[in-house]
């Protein structure tokens, strides 16, 4: 009786366990990501993301003021202040546990203890950080001593790195200029293709001519050939017809690159439209390009819909083909990855400004993800269920 | 009236075309310690309505720093100067010259790739006169015009690089503070280097932090211990024998200098988190060591880039000093120094990069970002007094004391062996295979290549 239609299935929460095991396993990446994003580069160097989010126990090397600030006490030189006060901004509340003066031993000293440190005076530490070091002659040298503490810090967030990635002077122009630059290749290197790939996909469906399978043949074959061969003598082609790096280079591209997928996707979807609407067309006298027009483009809008969809992704993410057909040495026509990449610094490794760079150039495929994600899944079933 | 009005249109573009200009020309010129008139005889040419592209290795802050430097050029001449920088500039540039869309200039990381290029007949030639003048002007002017001449198509030697920017990497970072808790001195030669970490094994420390992750390049800071084991322990002409493979990689000289790397990396208590953890740490988070508490190493042998990967904050000179990686008092083979530098090479001639390579002779090209950051020359006539703090200017004087200089020799070897065998072969000799083997794997390598 259990498998009868309509009655549910008693594993279904077994489904659903999976369901949501696989959405977490795909979601943590991003997540550490995201909070990454929020971290400055010191935090990320010394823990994991994962401990963002508590309180943390954490060994600090905090220095007192320097020997400039210190007043007269009776006979007595005094420095006092707070160690988590720095440049004048207080840093978020923390408590120390144990403390040191010197790096051989940070946890010499409990909170409230002084510790001599000989002709360098005596210093008592408290356990919000505020201090006292006092001394019988005056303090000499530029800089504070060291302290090291032990102390339990709140967690701590920044919104610098966004600041840095959209709104720093330095690159608030560049990026603005690489997000129009990006739409400005993506747009049309969406649409070129789907208007291409909708004509061939209607003829190689519909059309009976000599050689048809043999060209599908072909464009399934195409599918496998690895962008990279062609690099070096498509540019070659581009510059000897005159049109050399540029949006024109990098949508003819694009498209060259994208179009297999297109007709193979397309001509699937055409394939499984009721052949019998469309010989009823053909008895009532209607042309191909008629048929194509008023039947076959509306008929085909969730497989158009989601081909754009992957295209738009995929020429938004570009790096390669960016670089190679359209950025000229002059800089001027600049993209989002490549603008990421320059954050990144000539040799890597600013992984707060990655990991921030990835959530903003993320934010327009979401928002068209989400807008057409109903047709994403049609286009995807295209041809495989009738 | 008319002419009224075009004077005053004329007042208002020229201001505003000096607002621009000063947003990236950090200093006044005719101000401070530059040699402002050795750019007098550039303001004679007239490069007006020329567009000049410069296309290099830099990004971020080294990027706004070129960027300075060329305003200066672009101001005197009046050409349009345009710097892209690139993460990939090695595959880039090399698809660019095949296909023809070439920028004017390339700024090259390493002389191998465009030694590589000038065979291929990709580069112009600088002429006779800036060879002449490297010769004179730079210290060990031959050596860095040896490295900047290449064959030609033809096979003919001719001079296609300059070089402009140096780095230092004979250098080892520490916390002077750290030191002084501890109560160690500075080592003045090897034998006390080596005596300096036994000690601090004693006393419960751990003295090195040594890391060669790095991506697709993992394994490169090994090749620089390498080379500077190489300069510590044979002369200088067996250092060069070994980069041109008149002796095998694996020859007992070779295998020995490996073996010297070995003595620091490969022992548990000498390296943070043991020999294993060489291999698999970042070499851009190993220095970082240096400064957790209490910390995880005392020393830290990296190039003369490697501030800008200290913590936040870091103080050069006060937080974090360097003392230069000492030769063997007992071997007797002076100061070796080992550097790398960028070269600038013609890629698609026209006047004005020509100008370009003329305004790279004149000491201010240098005293500009001297005055920033991060900038070593081995330029004589260039003012010291214009670096940006002293610790620069020490860092510079290790380059200038130095009795033999040499180039990082897997920039030299083979892109297959400086920038493949060599760096997975170390990799597999800090994770635990013999020296012998390793070297002998690479000398296989190198002959695939010929």
């Amino acid at each position: 009786m259990d498998n009868i239609a309509g009655t549910k299935s008693s594993l279904t929460w077994a489904v659903h366990l999976s369901v949501i095991i696989l959405v977490g396993l795909w979601l943590f990446p991003t997540v550490g990501l995201l909070v990454s994003s929020f971290r400055t580069a010191d935090q990320i160097a010394t823990s994991g993301w994962w401990r963002a989010m508590f309180p943390a126990e954490q060994n600090l090397v905090l220095r007192t003021a320097a020997p400039a600030e210190q007043v007269q006490e009776g006979g007595l030189y005094v420095i006092e202040g707070n160690l988590f006060v720095e440049d004048g901004n207080p840093r978020p509340e923390a408590t120390i546990s144990v403390w040191g003066t010197s790096s051989r031993d940070v946890a010499a000293y409990e909170v409230g203890d002084t510790a001599d440190m000989g002709e360098d005076g005596r210093i008592t530490v408290a356990e919000n950080g505020d201090y006292r070091l006092e001394n019988d002659t005056e303090f000499e040298g530029r800089r504070g001593e060291r302290v090291f503490v032990t102390a339990k810090t709140p967690p701590e967030f920044t919104l610098r790195n966004y600041q840095n990635v959209l709104f720093d002077p330095s690159n608030r122009e560049g990026m603005a200029k690489a997000f129009f630059n990006t739409l400005t290749v993506t747009i049309p290197a969406t649409i070129i293709p789907i208007l291409v790939a909708a004509f061939a996909a209607y003829a190689l469906a519909w059309m009976d001519f000599p050689g048809r399978a043999l060209l599908i043949a072909a464009v399934v074959a195409l599918l496998v050939v690895p962008l990279q061969l062609a690099l070096i003598p498509l540019l070659k082609f581009h510059n000897e017809i005159g049109i050399g790096k540029g949006y024109l280079g990098a949508w003819m591209a694009h498209t060259g690159f994208g179009l297999p997928l297109a007709i193979y996707l397309l001509r699937n979807y055409m394939v499984g439209l009721p052949r019998d609407i469309i010989e009823n067309a053909k008895v009532d006298g209607a042309t191909d390009f008629q048929i194509f027009i008023k039947i076959i483009l509306p008929l085909s809008f969730p497989a158009l819909a989601s081909f754009a969809i992957f295209q738009f992704l995929w020429t938004w993410n570009d790096l390669l083909v960016a670089l190679v057909f359209l950025i000229d040495s002059t800089g001027e026509t600049t993209v989002m990855t490549k603008q990421i990449v320059e954050l990144l610094g000539t040799r890597g490794g600013n992984w707060e400004i990655l990991a921030t760079s990835a959530f903003v150039s993320i934010a327009v495929p979401l928002l068209v993800f989400f807008v057409m994600q109903k047709y994403l899944v049609r286009g995807l079933l295209a041809g495989s269920v009738k | 009236m008319n002419r009224l009005l075009f004077a005053g249109a004329a007042a208002v573009a020229l201001s505003t075309g000096m607002a621009q200009a000063e947003a990236h020309m950090p200093f006044t010129p005719g101000e401070g310690d530059f040699s402002w008139d050795s750019l007098e005889p550039l303001k004679g040419v007239d490069l007006s309505g020329q567009q000049l592209t410069v296309f290099g290795p830099w990004l971020g802050p080294d990027q706004a720093f070129v960027e300075s430097v060329l305003a200066y050029f672009a101001d005197a001449t009046g050409a349009d100067v345009r710097y892209t920088g690139s993460d990939s500039f090695e595959q880039q540039i090399v698809v660019d010259a095949e296909a023809g869309s070439a920028p004017n200039v390339a700024v090259f990381p390493q002389p191998g790739l465009a030694s590589d290029m000038a065979s291929r007949g990709f580069l112009t030639p600088l002429g006779d006169d800036t060879g002449e003048w490297v010769k004179e002007n730079y210290a060990a002017g031959q050596s860095w015009v040896d490295l900047g001449t290449y064959k030609d198509k033809d096979g003919n030697d001719d001079l296609f690089g300059f070089f402009y920017k140096v780095d230092v990497k004979s250098l080892v970072w520490y916390v002077p503070e750290n030191f002084e808790d501890a109560g160690y001195e500075v080592p003045e030669s090897m034998e006390e280097l080596k005596a300096l970490t036994k000690q601090m094994v004693e006393d419960g420390e751990t003295p090195w932090c040594i890391g060669l992750g790095s991506g697709g390049a993992t394994g490169w800071p090994a090749t620089d211990w390498v080379e500077d084991m190489m300069l510590r322990t044979q002369p200088p002409e067996v250092y060069d024998q070994w980069v041109s493979n008149e002796i095998p990689f694996d020859d007992p000289r070779v295998v020995e200098a490996i073996e010297e790397f070995g003595w620091f990396a490969r022992n548990d208590d000498y390296v943070a988190g043991g020999a294993g953890a060489v291999a698999s740490t970042d070499f851009r988070d190993s220095p970082k060591g240096l400064f957790s508490s209490p910390p995880q190493c005392y020393m830290h042998r990296q190039a003369s880039f490697i501030p800008a990967f200290f913590p936040e904050g870091t103080m050069v000179g006060a937080d974090a000093d360097f003392f230069y990686f000492p030769a063997y008092e007992e071997k007797d083979l002076g100061k070796p120094v080992l550097g790398a530098g960028t070269l600038w090479a013609i890629t698609d001639e026209n006047d004005a990069a020509h100008a370009l390579i003329d305004f790279l002779q004149t000491p201010l090209a240098h005293e500009l970002w001297m005055a920033q950051s991060g900038f070593l020359t081995p330029h004589k006539g260039a003012n010291t007094d214009t670096f940006a703090d002293p610790t620069q200017k020490a860092l510079n004087d290790v380059l200038l004391g130095a009795t033999t200089f040499r180039f990082d020799g897997s920039d030299l070897m083979p892109g297959g062996v400086g920038a493949g065998s060599f760096w997975t072969g170390m990799v597999d000799y800090a994770g635990g295979k013999d020296a012998g083997e390793v070297a002998t794997a690479i000398q296989n390598s190198w002959d695939a290549l010929k």
